[in-house]
């Protein structure tokens, strides 16, 4: 068959878990070229932080994405510090990697199991469900929710460890090790699974740097823009850890380079767990944030993600922007999908690991 | 293939992971942070709570005989902002997640409290009460003094510790 014709894929899609529309060119049955339409889901939250006070904020933007819901407040937070000329406790920046190491590797472990279930290995998913769950009963057992742990607040951490919290939690980490070991495995080397990723959505070095691309689907092309390594903040420049590239360029190794982070989010939280200095885990009394602006990046699940906070003065802030990691993602997805099968396109589409409600706020 | 029988035939040994509520007991941490709980005694109606919450799930109210709390399950996000900010612990997440309702109980799902002042023991002002719990913040030791300096409304005090000082 030599006719070209159009698929629409999205906004409601069975494969995909999140409003966004494809407009896809295909040849037969590969793709040719695809047009990405997205606001679908679009809530208005950076209108609505300037009508919110700056604590209430920290609990909205940890509302933006459920998947990086630490990383939003924590960025925010860092950026509202920044303005304050607040210095935070050297206990809270060890909890605030904790807690940010706990969510990275359940955001990993969430988004290999989508492959798993795109690739039709609906076992392995579950599997992997399963062993993520252990780190949601961690969430919720310390920081009492699932997802939004609420973890960080201006000056400081909202949590802290006692002793039987720490035995609880190196507990649970040592559990899913073997688990995840084997995991990594059958995602490695499984027939099934390297039917479907091996070679599929390749994105090239040269693109990965030309298109600006973050996080996984940067590191997966052997691109280290690591925000930890590169630009640490908090403790991450007293831990000691290897930036994870993979060279495989393809729907593979964007998924090695997550079960890999997985470990070594677990091997950072142990070594924090370890070096957890004493002290108090807030700066004393209500923060005043005075006029000004500041910024700051941290290494989300996804990738970079950004925070620009102007303040005048009063307790709302006059401007608020951030710019997250799917948003740069996505345009690689016009140089992922060419030349790949009609089936792939949800496999490709999961690799960059996308989060729609974040991107469109 | 056979990577994945292994873990088959062990989670096959190992039974269900799954925990048979509601017919059963689940297991719910001690912190997880569901409905809030409020103790009115505790309170002294200082507002904290209402501006901190993001999503206005808390208001406070002037009223001929003081102040009334009152909460809205249906819009509270179980932040622990409240909780977290409120300085005496007058208010926290307990860990019940019951937050299921049926539709005709939608709005009846409030807490509503009526936090009471007390009479300024000099004059007959209403004030706020001062709670052992926001004492123990400002003083190493609540002592009677405290206590007594508590129990005045503004201008009392201001007039007791003029009397004090130059009477
Ligand atoms: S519940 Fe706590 S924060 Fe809210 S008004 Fe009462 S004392 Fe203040
Ligand atoms: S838990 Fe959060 S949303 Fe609910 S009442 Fe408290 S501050 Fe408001």
């Amino acid at each position: 068959m030599s006719e070209t014709y159009r698929v629409p894929v999205g906004p409601i899609h069975i494969a995909l878990e999140e409003p966004v529309y494809f407009k896809v060119k295909v040849h037969g049955e590969s793709v040719e070229d695809v047009d990405i339409l997205s606001g679908f889901v679009h809530r208005g939250m950076e209108a609505l932080v300037l009508r919110r006070n700056f604590l209430q904020n920290m609990i909205i933007t940890e509302r933006t994405c459920s998947l990086c819901s630490n990383n939003h407040p924590f960025t925010y937070i860092m950026a509202v510090e920044k303005i304050a000329g607040v210095r935070i406790p050297p206990r809270a920046e060890y909890l605030r990697v904790i807690a940010d190491e706990v969510k990275r590797a359940a955001s990993h472990l969430f988004n290999v199991s989508m492959l798993a279930h795109l690739v039709g290995f609906h076992s392995l998913m579950t599997q992997t469900m399963e062993t993520r769950e252990v780190l949601q009963d961690v969430k919720e057992s310390i920081w009492g929710n699932r997802m939004d742990l609420g973890a960080n607040t201006i000056g400081g951490v909202k949590y802290d460890l006692d002793k039987e919290q720490i035995r609880y939690l190196i507990k649970q980490l040592n559990l899913i090790k073997k688990p995840i070991r084997e995991l990594t495995n059958i995602y490695s080397n499984n027939r099934i699974v390297r039917a479907r990723t091996e070679g599929v959505g390749l994105l090239p070095k040269e693109d990965a740097v030309r298109l600006g691309v973050v996080g996984p689907t940067a590191r997966g092309s052997g691109v280290n823009n690591d925000i930890r390594a590169i630009y640490p903040y908090v403790v991450y420049d007293k831990l000691n850890f290897e930036v994870i590239l993979e060279d495989g360029c393809d729907v593979r190794a964007r998924a090695l380079v997550r079960l890999r982070e997985v470990f070594q989010a677990i091997d950072l939280v142990e070594q924090c767990l370890r070096g957890l200095p004493d002290g108090p885990v807030t700066t004393p009394g209500l923060p005043r944030i005075p006029e000004g602006e500041g910024v700051a990046r941290t290494e989300a699940p996804r990738g970079e993600l950004f925070f620009y906070v102007k303040s005048n003065g009063t307790d709302k802030p006059e401007r608020m922007k951030w710019r997250v990691p799917t948003y740069l993602n996505w345009e690689a997805l016009k140089v992922m999908m060419p030349g790949n099968k009609i089936a792939d396109i949800s496999v490709i589409f999961n690799s960059i690991d996308p989060c729609i409600s974040c991107t469109e706020r | 293939m056979a990577q994945f029988f292994t873990i088959a035939l062990r989670n096959f040994l190992k039974g269900p992971t799954t925990d048979p509520y509601p017919f059963g007991e689940t297991y719910t941490p001690e912190n997880y942070r569901g409905i809030i709980a409020y103790s009115p005694e505790l309170c002294i109606g200082c507002g904290t709570c209402e501006y901190v919450c993001p999503s206005g799930a808390i208001k406070l109210r002037h009223h001929e005989s003081g102040m009334n709390f009152s909460y809205w399950l249906s819009t509270c996000c179980h932040c622990g902002n409240c909780g977290y900010y409120c300085p005496t612990d007058a208010v926290f997440n307990s860990n019940d997640f019951h937050t299921a309702r049926a539709q005709s109980e939608k709005y009846d799902a409030t807490i509503n409290d009526d936090i009471a002042s007390v009479q300024c023991s000099r004059c007959d002002a209403m004030i706020p009460r001062a709670v052992d719990a926001l004492l123990a913040r400002a003083y190493d030791e609540i002592t009677d003094t405290v206590r007594h300096r508590a129990s005045l409304c503004p201008d009392c005090r201001r007039l007791e510790q003029f009397e004090r000082m130059y009477l």
